[in-house]
């Protein structure tokens, strides 16, 4: 093998155990030069432990790593830095009150004499460098300026900066909209044009076949297989991932809404946390017997959309209907007339992590087990361990803290308790974030279940998969409004893209639904 | 419950260790302030005596705690108690059957009085409890003081109100000491809220809060209610203790009696692990270490401030594991909202929207 074709990266058995338990057990995987390698696996499968290990971040318990030929072991990410790798961790780190020059050049600052910075240096090369990969920035703009996906570059461009020659990409695509992502994608291949490596970490099984020209799949620990990206599916992938055939996109029957909106919202308004505008006159509603999916980019309003119709924020105006009737102003006042809501922040807002599941799932029930001022424990108990078998809550006893609980079944510590609810509306928020696929298929067949039983289903994701995945009815949120109302099967993903992106829908696409609109953008 | 256990054989081993650096047998003084608390009836008598007020303020404290809020004004909530249970102990003419419940309630509505201070700022306008129940205590000392001294005197040099009548005294059981009928009582709130926390639906919902109060939001509990109840109960429970001190130990109101029960209840609970029952075998504990720690005084030349070098010890490392695990689930996420009330990100449902 000659040296142009041999693996820039090449870890060999590569072992890691934090304790008695096993993160890592006997992984070998080889990074050829000028290719995009995808590293696909569920939560926990070792993805983001094997790439800190060769990150410098945490220290291997076995095996080997070769860089560019030559056996390396680096102590901390500083020395994987000087080799040659890169790594651009989901959440950004970098300084926002700074240039984009600046955090591009900090830490390796080109310096004058006396110890002064080379600003015009810096912004020289920032300059030169984006040039030379394409990517358009503007070195003086600060970052607090940058939307996400620019941002994104920076990191990018300060790995390059640092002559990275292999580009660790850690859940690259869960914070950008799908045209950012699109121009991701371009970048990353013009990156391996040139002969840079591109390690891409993900879940999403449709971006890892748009990208990748190989593809690693973890599962427990463990590489089970490396195959090219040609002719293979993504339910081939997903089985790989999860060990067994796995359904991506639930079975569902046409969607047969009555006329009736269970859940109405009508003109409501609300403010954020920091006294913005973030919910501007919205209206929509959800018939009674369909699935309506609310997609936007995070931080469009969503949030506190949802906060509202669950009773958690006050709207500045405007109202929420369920059945016909207003909302109050508290969650025990929704959840009477007829609401559930599966939250997505499960640690802070539908949990109580320190908490045994059986009081997890008693909670929001406490009316079935009243007797007089008593609580009958054990008739709540013997309920909760009827649902942690029907919703197959694995590793769940009724004592056990849910933060002993892995996320996918959290969620569904979650969902046996709103859906074991008497409720009209069911308002699921993220309910497949930090879900394994395995569970993401059981958790959407619920709500398809729920929707069939005749309740209105309303669910808000950020991942565009999700919301086409379930959804009957898809309104797309920006800046606080609605500016699309369109059915699920006539559009497409790229459509909606656009919408979230804020591209004005042309009117003829944006339909209404009975009392439905959308607003005046 | 091993938290507690470990926590005082360290203390033990710290304490050990200081009396041999004095030159002393840390056995024999060991010795001394075991049998000194607990052989004989009068050692007993004493220290039963001393952790029945310890009992009241530490089930208060843990009460409140449960139900994630710091009550750190049950000192001033049972001289506020104390101070009612003296006035209507004295001024009212009744049957003993009819005064002591009466003078009871009374003691039970000051404390809950003061405690319905910092509750009421808590859940309306989300002012940190903890500082205003610390500024309420020294507040209810020179109060009370205030109408001892200046408007209620009993005649003759001591700074009380008059004694209550014999119709408003609890029992004591013996000469040795001021222990009283009281101790049942005490005994008895262990009980029921040792069966409240576990068995009825406002227990549990004290503990959802407690532990995550914007999930008991979420689930549907009225958290702003629960809290002022809970704050109420906890200060009703310290003005019982304060009743307990007029009825049974002094007779009469004293300004200033309290050599800082309340306070102690507050690392009872921490040793109880701010369990019911738990606090009955914390209060003992740092019952006996007092009572030992006076017969240490007289019959050695230790100083009885041993005993706090031991009380302190094991309350610090407590405190230390403590706010480690509670720094610790902060980050995590799904915080106790009890200690970190102040730094806590809104929504806070434990305050009420305006």
């Amino acid at each position: 093998m000659d040296a142009a074709s041999a693996p820039i990266v090449d870890l060999r058995h590569i072992s890691k155990r934090f304790g008695s338990f096993v993160a890592i057990e006997d992984a070998s995987v080889d990074i050829r030069r000028g290719e995009i390698h995808a590293l696909v696996g569920e939560n926990g499968a070792g993805k983001s432990t094997l790439m800190n290990i060769l990150y410098g971040i945490v220290q291997r318990s076995g095996g080997e790593i070769s860089f560019d030929g030559k056996p390396v072991s680096f102590a901390n990410p500083r020395e994987a830095i000087a080799a040659g790798i890169g790594m651009v961790h989901q959440h950004f780190k970098l300084a926002p009150s700074f240039t984009v020059a600046e955090n591009i050049i900090l830490g390796a600052e080109p310096m004058r004499s006396l110890g002064r910075i080379d600003v015009r240096g810096a912004e020289s090369r920032t300059k030169a460098l984006s040039e030379r990969y394409g990517l358009a920035l503007d070195p003086r703009a600060l970052i607090s300026s940058l939307p996400v996906g620019l941002r994104q570059r920076v990191e990018i461009l300060k790995a390059l900066y640092r002559e990275a020659r292999v580009l660790i990409l850690d859940e690259p695509t869960a914070v950008l909209t799908p045209q950012e992502t699109r121009e991701l994608f371009i970048t990353m291949r013009a990156l391996a044009d040139q002969g840079h490596s591109i390690i891409f970490i993900t879940h999403k099984l449709r971006e890892v076949l748009a990208t990748a020209d190989r593809i690693s799949v973890m599962r427990q620990g463990a590489i089970v297989s490396t195959i090219a990206n040609a002719g293979v599916t993504a339910e081939e992938i997903a089985r790989l991932m999860v060990g067994r055939p796995v359904l991506l996109r639930v079975m569902k029957r046409k969607a047969r809404p009555t006329a009736e909106p269970l859940l109405e919202v009508e003109g409501l308004s609300a403010l954020g946390d920091r006294g913005e505008a973030a919910v501007d006159n919205v209206t929509l509603a959800v018939r009674a017997g369909e699935i309506v999916g609310l997609a936007g980019v995070q931080g469009n309003g969503q949030d506190e959309l949802i906060e509202c119709i669950a009773g958690l924020r006050t709207p500045t105006a405007g109202a929420v209907r369920i059945g016909g009737k207003p909302l109050g102003r508290t969650p025990a006042a929704n959840r009477a007339v007829g609401l559930a809501y599966i939250p997505a922040d499960r640690a802070r807002v539908g949990l109580s992590t320190q908490s045994g599941v059986w009081e997890n799932l008693t909670i929001g029930h406490l009316d079935e087990f009243r007797l007089g001022p008593f609580l009958a424990v054990g008739k709540a108990r013997r309920r909760a361990g009827e649902l942690i078998a029907r919703f197959d809550v694995r590793g769940a006893e009724l004592d056990k803290p849910a933060q002993s609980l892995s996320g996918g079944n959290q969620q569904k510590v979650q969902v046996a308790r709103e859906l074991t609810r008497d409720a009209k509306v069911i308002v699921a928020e993220q309910p497949s974030q930090g879900v394994d696929i395995g569970a993401i298929e059981q958790i959407h067949r619920t709500l398809v279940e729920m929707r069939d039983a005749g309740k209105s289903v309303f669910v808000i994701s950020a991942d565009l998969d999700e919301i086409f995945a379930i959804s009957d009815r898809i309104v797309v949120i920006y800046r606080g409004r609605i500016v699309a109302d369109v059915d699920a099967e006539a559009t497409t993903p790229e459509q909606v893209g656009r919408y979230m992106g804020g591209v004005h829908a042309d009117s003829s696409e944006a339909r209404s639904f009975g009392m439905t609109k959308a607003a005046p953008g | 419950m091993a938290q507690p256990l470990a926590a005082l054989a360290v203390a033990i081993i710290v304490g050990g260790l200081l009396v041999l650096v004095i030159g002393d047998d840390p056995f024999q003084i060991y010795w001394i302030l075991i049998s000194g608390s607990l052989i004989g009836v009068p050692n007993l008598m004493v220290t039963l005596q001393i952790m029945t007020p310890l009992i009241f303020t530490g089930l208060a404290v843990s009460i409140a705690f449960r139900a994630g809020l710091w009550n750190i004004g049950v000192e001033g909530q049972m001289l506020v108690g104390a101070f009612f249970a003296g006035l209507v102990g004295w001024l009212a003419p009744l049957p003993a059957i009819a005064h002591i419940p009466l003078t009871l309630v009374a003691a039970m509505l000051g404390g809950a009085l003061w405690a319905a201070i910092p509750a009421l700022l808590r859940v309306k306008l989300n002012v940190n409890e903890l500082v205003v129940c610390l500024m309420l205590n020294p507040i209810a000392l020179l109060l009370t003081g205030y109408f001892t001294i200046h408007l209620l005197k009993a005649p003759g040099p001591t700074n009380k109100l008059p004694d209550v009548l014999a119709t408003a005294m609890l029992p004591q059981f013996s000469l040795f000491s001021q222990a009283n009928a009281g101790v049942f009582i005490a005994l008895g709130c262990c009980i029921l809220f040792a069966l409240i926390n576990g068995s009825t639906v406002r227990g549990f919902e004290w503990k959802i809060m407690g532990l995550n109060p914007t999930f008991a939001y979420y689930g549907g509990v009225d958290v702003p209610a629960r809290a002022i109840s809970a704050m109420l109960v906890s200060g009703a429970l310290a003005g019982l203790g304060g009743a307990e001190e007029v009825m049974g130990v002094y007779r009469a109101f004293f300004d200033g009696f309290s050599p800082g029960y309340g306070f102690d209840g507050i690392a009872v609970a921490m040793l109880a692990n701010f369990n019911p029952l738990g606090v009955i075998a914390a209060a003992g504990l740092f019952g006996a270490l007092e009572s030992g720690g006076a017969v240490l005084q007289m019959t050695t030349n230790i100083s009885k401030y041993l005993v706090e070098v031991l009380q302190f010890t094991t309350v610090l490392i407590l405190a230390a594991q403590f706010s480690w695990g509670w720094l610790r689930r902060r980050r995590i996420g799904g915080s106790h909202q009890a200690i970190g009330a102040v730094a806590e990100p809104e929504p806070n449902p434990v305050a009420e929207e305006a």
